[in-house]
């Protein structure tokens, strides 16, 4: 009886979530060629240095390139190769970094992204809805006002300007942490303890830098909806019950914390470009420097790659929250049985 | 809850013994501004290689040294003329592949071939100028110049230059079926390479080299000081210049605002080529290109007067950080003294009126030429041709290239005050690149060629041969962007590089020379900087004015590799190599004159 009506929600979910993949990955395929310029410009111009003593080659060059890429080709008949390519898993080769696939290069760097922009997401959820919760619960003490206060000033501030403060006072200033990167130059990735710690040294500013300026947005949020349920019939008629005020503020926190999970799965793509331009700032070896490369130099099958997988990914992401949701609110699925 | 536990503490246990590796830091160069995105391959037939693999793994026969004009044997020990179109290459019996195997005429033929089959490849282009290649003997190759057209710097040049790769990796790929411009050569230990250096490790923010200890050429050259070479990739220039500041960085290429500063005001151990002005080599010259084919730009009035009105000075100055000189009309870069015997200085002097014939920066000439040539100024103080339409241009730079974009700015505001309106476009790389080579720019500030042995037939070339070009709208990166159509240079081009006798060559200089003094088809602006820097914390004996024994010491510069020869550690500093040295005085390398004269008296 429960099983039926979840497995359609859920069914309906996912096609509404391939439809709009395929309109997002349309998307992707035009934009970049809606810029201006050339895609090879990059590519031929470092070629065309060094082989300044013998500008003949070039020629030959650029007809290897227009072959492989086949940019001169009609919009349509691309469109049709990068789908079809793509659907092989095929996710074509770079122009900057030619002839290296795009998908050779996006996946050493994918795990250092999900690994800086997967928890830091979440701690700064958690950590802004707790805040917001006690703010909305002791509403007009100290504690609501200075909650408020800084979580308004810190969800004004932009990722990356936080990342920059945080480089110039704990990195340049005090010298405590190290300013770029995800370990020590000259390091070579092994599984060690010198190593592990390493990282972590590298990881507290960029992680900290997401985390703060993420929790604010939740923490007011989270406080104006406490503040809201604490007002609503249930919990009057269970203080008026004599109910422990512990538990009133359980009750309304739970039925709160329903519309921040939806927030959470919306939020995702903005928390990831917001982790793209913090690993800029830090020179983390992410996702963010390859696509800021890609974007620069017109390189469209890598622009195209990491979109797919970035956006695949939190899709994926939306549909486990869709699903965590569906399984904690009893309403939303029964809302599907008509 | 247990068996998590166990293997919790297995984990910690096992990274406890594993120490993280690190390069040994006395024994790494590290280096900055030649790479700037991950790694792409170690296979010279793909568009494009790796940083280093060029520089260090792959070898050629003669090294080409621009200081002392000469050639070093590497991978040969000797050349001969067979006659005068007819060029052998003897290899050293010690040139080995990094897996024993020789290094033999074959590899070399092989590697042309496969070039000219690939389109892509060390030696592309060989083919317009070399008509054969042979085997002589397995350590003998002969090279055989086309004699329609005949080129002699460039037979010399690929035939001297060649870089010969394992014939028996790629057949091997052949064999398998890769295919060969995708293939990545990743793997250390199936690199066969013939240059004293193989890769090492690599990550998308990081390149290693590792010395071969056992490298062939040992017994002649010694082996190069740095036992590690390690390329950081940096996401910019900034964060590359601190890290040569805090001596993490040994050797960088990079433009560096107010580069003094740091020896100056902060007392680092930082150098570039030279103490003072201009501090950088230069590497080649600046162009404002004008379009020979908008209106207005295809008056060579105009274009003389705007060469009157470029701020050279204040441009240098300002934008440059002083970091280059004003280039000279002839388009020859002047500041290596065997070039001066290339300029036609009485004809400069005419047509400027100054010392060494550069024109110098006069708004009232400018003016004047233009008055001349009925120029009108109109009520909005911008001038009208006779042909009515208005002087109003754009000049673009990619955005980003904040020297360039400063200098945009100074020369509009300069041909502003002799009636040329100009407005400053600063698109992103591609879309400037677009335009400059489809021909569809007005004026743009670019680049051209640097100074090497057949200079100034190079710049010449680039600059001018309208066989280079291609109509407006086609995509050209061969060279003259400016669309500049003149059958006679192309002819003088072709006299100058078939000629063995100095005179003949001489006089087609000086002819092109006059026609540029007519036509000035684009303006040679400035010297534009040979970008190098060295710390001397942990490496010393840096080549640099007091001790200059490379002059292409940029880590970015395909000839680069001298350099780790040259350096040694700064706890056990060793004189720089002997070999290094032209054959009179006590090394092994060639003078590029007794290379043509031995071809001028070998058999036609």
């Amino acid at each position: 009886m429960k099983f039926k009506p979840m497995l359609k929600f859920i069914g309906r979910r996912f096609l509404f979530l391939l439809l709009t993949y395929i309109v997002a990955t349309t998307i992707v395929f035009i934009l970049p060629r809606a810029i201006p310029g050339n895609p090879l410009s990059q590519l031929l111009s470092n070629l065309s240095r060094v082989a300044q003593a013998n500008p003949e080659s070039i020629r030959a060059a650029e007809r290897v390139l227009l072959e492989e890429f086949g940019t001169d080709k009609p919009v349509m008949v691309q469109y049709v190769n990068f789908i079809s390519k793509a659907l092989r898993g095929d996710l074509g080769i770079s122009i900057t970094y030619y002839p290296r696939k795009v998908i050779d290069l996006i996946i050493p760097v994918i795990p250092w992204t999900l690994v800086l922009l997967l928890p830091a997401t979440l701690t700064a959820w958690w950590l802004g809805n707790k805040l917001g919760a006690i703010a909305g619960y002791r509403r007009n003490t100290w504690v609501d006002k200075w909650v408020l206060t800084s979580s308004m000033i810190l969800s004004q501030i932009p990722y990356y300007w936080l990342g920059m403060i945080f480089i110039y006072l704990f990195g340049v200033k005090l010298g405590w942490l190290p300013v770029q990167g995800a370990y020590s130059q000259g390091t070579i990735p092994s599984f060690s303890l010198s190593f592990i710690i390493d990282v972590l040294k590298h990881y507290i500013m960029p992680f900290a830098s997401i985390v703060l300026s993420a929790m604010g947005g939740w923490a007011i949020g989270m406080r104006v909806m406490i503040v809201y349920e604490l007002g609503s019939d249930y919990a009057l008629f269970s203080e008026y019950l004599g109910m422990e005020d512990k538990r009133i503020f359980k009750y309304a926190y739970r039925n709160s914390l329903l519309p921040q999970i939806t927030g959470l799965a919306l939020s995702l793509g903005g928390a990831l470009g917001g982790a793209l331009i913090t690993e800029i700032v830090f020179n983390y070896p992410g996702t963010g420097y390859l696509l800021f490369k890609g974007l620069t130099t017109l390189d469209y099958p890598m622009i195209q790659g990491i979109f797919v997988i970035l956006i695949a990914s939190i899709y994926l992401a939306n549909f486990v929250v869709d699903f965590v949701y569906a399984l904690i609110d009893p309403r939303i699925r029964l809302g599907q049985e008509e | 809850m247990r068996r998590f536990g166990t293997f919790f503490l297995l984990l910690v246990v096992l990274s406890l013994t594993m120490a993280a590796v690190t390069l040994p830091r006395e024994e790494t160069v590290y280096v900055a501004g030649a790479l700037w995105g991950p790694a792409t391959t170690w296979n010279l037939y793909a568009a494009q290689s790796t940083w280093g693999t060029d520089q260090f793994l792959y070898l050629p026969a003669f090294q080409y040294d621009l200081g002392r004009d000469a050639w070093i044997p590497v991978i040969a020990e000797k050349y001969e003329f067979v006659n005068s179109t007819t060029l052998r290459i003897y290899i050293r019996k010690e040139a080995k592949w990094s897996d024993g195997r020789d290094i033999t005429s074959e590899d070399f033929m092989y590697t042309f071939q496969l070039t000219k089959e690939l389109g892509i490849g060390p030696g592309a282009g060989w083919d317009n100028y070399i008509e054969s290649i042979n085997r002589v003997g397995a350590k003998v190759v002969e090279f055989k110049a086309k004699t329609k057209p005949l080129n002699y710097f460039q037979f010399l040049s690929y035939a001297l230059g060649a870089q010969p790769m394992p014939k028996h990796v790629y057949e091997g790929l052949k064999a398998k079926k890769i295919n060969i411009g995708d293939w990545v050569n990743d793997k250390p230990s199936e690199q066969v390479v013939s240059g004293p250096y193989k890769l090492y490790f690599y990550a998308p923010d990081l390149v290693v080299y590792q010395r071969i200890d056992n490298w062939w050429g040992k017994s002649i050259f010694g082996l190069p000081k740095p036992k590690y070479i390690a390329h950081v990739i940096y996401k910019d220039n900034p964060t590359a210049t601190l890290a040569i500041e805090r001596g993490d960085v040994d050797w960088a290429g990079l433009f560096i605002p107010s580069v003094w500063e740091m020896w100056q005001k902060k007392n680092l151990p930082v150098g570039t080529w030279y103490k003072s002005k201009p501090y950088f080599l230069p590497d080649g010259v600046g162009f404002v290109y004008l379009n020979n084919t908008k209106p207005g730009l295809s008056d060579p009035e105009v274009r003389k007067a705007i060469a009157y009105a470029i701020p050279y000075d204040d441009m240098l100055e300002k934008a440059y950080f002083g970091y280059g000189s004003q280039a000279h009309p002839s388009f020859v870069i002047d500041l290596f003294e065997p070039n001066k015997q290339h300029i036609n200085y009485d004809l400069w002097k005419k047509t400027f009126g100054t010392a060494d014939g550069r024109p110098d920066y006069n708004l009232d000439k400018a003016k004047k030429i233009l008055d001349d040539a009925g120029y009108k100024v109109g009520k909005d103080g911008i001038r009208v041709g006779p042909d009515g339409k208005k002087l109003s241009y754009t000049i673009s730079v990619p955005y980003g290239w904040t020297d360039w974009m400063m200098m945009c700015e100074l020369i509009a505001k300069s041909l502003k005050q002799i009636g040329i309106e100009v407005i400053t476009e600063f698109p992103d790389f591609s879309v400037w690149a677009d335009r400059m080579t489809k021909g569809t720019f007005d004026m743009i500030i670019s680049w051209s060629v640097g100074p090497s042995f057949d200079h100034p037939f190079n710049i010449y070339r680039f600059v001018l041969d309208k066989r280079l070009s291609a109509p407006v709208g086609e995509v050209t990166w061969a060279g003259d962007w400016e669309r500049y159509d003149n059958d006679e240079i192309a002819k003088l081009l072709d006299t100058a590089v078939s000629t063995l006798d100095p005179a003949v060559r001489k006089n087609a200089y000086f002819r092109i020379q006059e026609i540029i003094a007519r036509d000035m088809p684009s303006i040679p602006a400035f010297y534009t900087a040979h970008w190098y820097e060295y710390s001397t914390k942990y490496w010393v004996n840096w080549p640099n004015q007091d001790k200059p024994y490379w002059f292409r010491p940029a880590p970015w510069h395909a000839d680069t590799w001298p350099v780790l020869f040259g350096i040694s550690s700064a706890k056990n500093p060793q004189p720089v190599p002997k070999w290094l040295e032209t054959v009179d005085n006590g090394g092994l390398s060639i003078p590029t004159s007794k290379i043509f004269k031995d071809l001028q008296s070998a058999k036609k």
